[in-house]
């Protein structure tokens, strides 16, 4: 196994291989600073280049591209509020406001190397799970998904603020997110639901324009009402120890950025739920992390954890999704889907051979993912001062170019002058939202899950009947669904117990 | 903000209601898991709007776990800011519902830097330009995006 082990490196260092997995990174990093052109999108793309490639060649190339796409997205979100990916969209809440407070430098710092964390835990996670993922993944099935699910959308209690007004104003978000993501005709029984008469609703709304809407049009709004630039008129901070900072923080944090890393691995490994949720999921288990009510407080207005979190389950994913794509051909998300037509073209056949035959191929995907991500972030350290001046540049003139990346976007979701209206529509809803004080995050969680808990309930429903309550598993999922709840104000409770004694 | 908050809890409501109304005209399973959602949806925003109508105003305590906008401007600066801005997005979309994107993309950059930002007539042009060049080469040599065509070319059979 160790020569295997060996002989993936040596694999992913051909100059050939190594070649295209630089021409696939520099895609992924234009990529991932665009917003709307999905990774994915991007896979399907680059799928008919690789038919004459090696499978070496082929997957360095394609892993190369789709990794660096989640580092670089994480770029743009925090620098113009703009997710660059839809898998981005948790470190705008945090990112955005450091930027905003001039600490660019320091945000995207933490930024990237929390993502070079994610990435290499994620590398290890699969060179280490793919013998013993197979009775974990055979376990998992719609009953314990959608139990998954739920506990995702329990974060909502740490994504609210702290008092019970919050908490009802969080959970009605929430509400209203899982209300939107039922538009659109219903997969059980095909009736239409929501859909105004209108085709274009028909397949639901899509997540990048409601997304980018949501995030990028009330920061445009509020940097118009400002007329400054997005660091406001603060003095420029020394660019260079922002960055060193944000690193630094990185370490500081190393146990939340190592546990957002294995949330992000095991959401990735469960195939369905998604980057999408494992943001959130470790957006909220770092929010759970602050230690008192005036630390939690700070989230949403610039804490580094609320960037660390996220940043480093995004890239951690993509090696938990990998797992179950290569070990049972099981993808775990639409691009490992279109990763899976690669090892067809390829003329490999995931599953056991992957662990015997092609095991020096499967070893070359983990070195491609770290080796790619190594590079990306130290490429992006020694840039990232250029970067981020842009937030020093008075805003009337970088408006016009936000406004132009965020509905080229939202566009190049469906092609359809009716994906910028909704990208409209969800911006002037999240504009109000914000003004009078309604959470966005929670709304954005419900609307990425509730496709997902819909369906795993019909299907739980369908096989089991009510049985499934009974499963081991689920009963499990059920305490810690409980646990995730209760906790906040279980920590609130403490706090005050504390604070009487203390006083 | 207290006003605001009264019209948001409403609009809730009103959607949750709206949402309950017309899935009452669907099929059992495609209206079990809307329903399940608008009638705490309804429930939530109608003890806010409670809460807003009766309740204390709200402590700093019990602050959103997200972004603020700036306060330290004038509220009819704001005011008129906000719709300045509003018309500019609303007229890029009909830009691009008239004209397409590829047309779009140099024209709007144009416009706005030369009358929101007060940039040099040459400076805006060339801005335009390349901003056109990198869209061109990005989205529609590489990338392969197909925009359609505007209202006007399809009118003109362009």
């Amino acid at each position: 196994m160790f020569d295997a082990f060996i002989d993936g490196l040596f694999l992913v260092l051909q100059w050939k291989a190594f070649s295209l997995m630089l021409v696939g990174m520099s895609l992924g990093f234009c990529v991932g600073l665009l917003p709307g052109i999905g990774g994915a999108a991007t896979l399907a793309l680059m799928l008919p280049f690789v038919f004459k490639m090696s499978p070496a060649e082929a997957f360095a190339f394609l892993l190369g591209m789709h990794s660096v796409a989640a580092t670089t997205g994480d770029i743009t979100s925090v620098l113009f509020g703009v997710p660059g990916e839809a898998i981005s969209a948790a470190t705008v809440v945090d990112g955005y406001p450091m930027a905003k407070r001039g600490e660019a430098g320091r945000a995207l710092g933490a930024a990237l190397m929390s993502s070079l964390m994610g990435a290499l835990i994620g590398a290890v996670a699969l060179a280490l799970a793919i013998p013993i993922v197979r009775p974990l993944v055979l376990t998992f099935g719609s009953p314990e998904l959608f139990m998954l699910s739920l506990i995702g959308i329990s974060c909502i209690t740490s994504l609210s603020g702290s008092s019970t007004r919050a908490q009802i104003k969080g959970f009605a978000m929430g509400l209203l997110g899982l209300l939107v993501s039922t538009v659109g005709q219903d997969r059980q029984s095909g009736s239409l639901r929501f859909d105004m008469g209108l085709m274009y609703l028909w397949d639901g709304l899509d997540f990048v324009p409601v997304l980018v809407g949501i995030f990028a049009i009330p920061e445009i709004i509020d940097l118009a009402v400002r007329g400054t630039s997005i660091a406001g008129d603060r003095p420029p901070e020394n660019l260079s120890r922002g960055v060193l900072e944000g690193v630094k923080d990185t370490f500081r944090h190393f146990w939340l950025v190592f546990r957002c890393s294995v949330i992000g691995v095991f959401v990735g490994i469960l195939p369905g739920a998604g980057g999408g949720v494992a943001q959130w999921m470790a957006y909220a288990h770092a929010v759970q992390s602050a230690k008192n009510s005036k630390e939690r407080e700070g989230f949403g207005k610039g804490d580094v954890r609320g960037v660390l979190g996220p940043g480093a389950a995004n890239n951690s994913k993509e090696g938990g999704e990998l797992i179950p794509t290569v070990a049972f051909g099981v993808p775990g998300s639409g691009a490992m889907a279109i990763l899976l037509s690669g090892f067809l073209i390829m003329g490999i056949m995931p599953g056991p051979d992957m662990l015997t035959k092609h095991l020096t191929i499967t070893f070359s995907m983990v070195w491609t993912l770290a080796i790619a991500n190594v590079i990306t972030v130290l490429l992006c350290l020694l840039v990232l001062d250029q970067l981020a001046k842009l937030t020093y540049v008075r805003g009337s003139l970088i408006i016009p170019f936000i406004l132009l990346l965020v509905f080229v976007g939202s566009y190049t979701a469906n092609g359809q002058i009716a994906d910028l209206m909704v990208t409209l529509i969800f911006g002037l809803l999240s504009y109000v939202m914000v003004l009078f004080g309604w959470p966005r995050p929670p709304f954005v969680l419900g609307f990425v899950l509730g496709k997902v808990i819909e369906t795993y309930l019909f299907i739980s429903m369908n096989r089991y009947g009510f049985a499934w309550l009974a499963h081991p598993i689920v009963m499990l999922l059920t305490a810690v669904l409980v646990a995730v709840i209760a906790y906040p104000y279980v920590q609130q409770r403490r706090q005050r117990l504390a604070r009487g004694a203390s006083a | 903000m207290r006003k605001g908050s009264l019209l948001f809890c409403v609009f809730l409501i009103a959607v949750a209601l709206c949402s309950i109304i017309l899935a009452r005209g669907w099929a059992f399973k495609a209206a079990l898991f809307p329903l399940s959602v608008s009638v705490p949806l309804l429930v939530l925003a109608t003890i806010q709007l409670l809460v807003v109508i009766f309740g204390k105003p709200e402590t700093s305590g019990s602050a959103e776990m997200d972004v603020d906008f700036s306060t330290d401007v004038a509220p009819d600066v704001v005011r008129r800011r906000v719709l300045g801005i509003f018309a500019w997005i609303v007229a890029f979309i009909a830009l691009v519902y008239l004209l397409g994107f590829p047309s779009t993309v140099p024209l709007f950059i144009f416009l706005y830097l030369k009358f929101q930002s007060a940039v040099s007539w040459l400076s805006s042009v060339i801005a335009a330009a390349i901003t056109w060049a990198c869209f061109h080469m990005l989205f529609q040599s590489l990338v392969h995006i197909q925009f359609e065509a505007g209202a006007i070319q399809t009118w003109l059979g362009m």
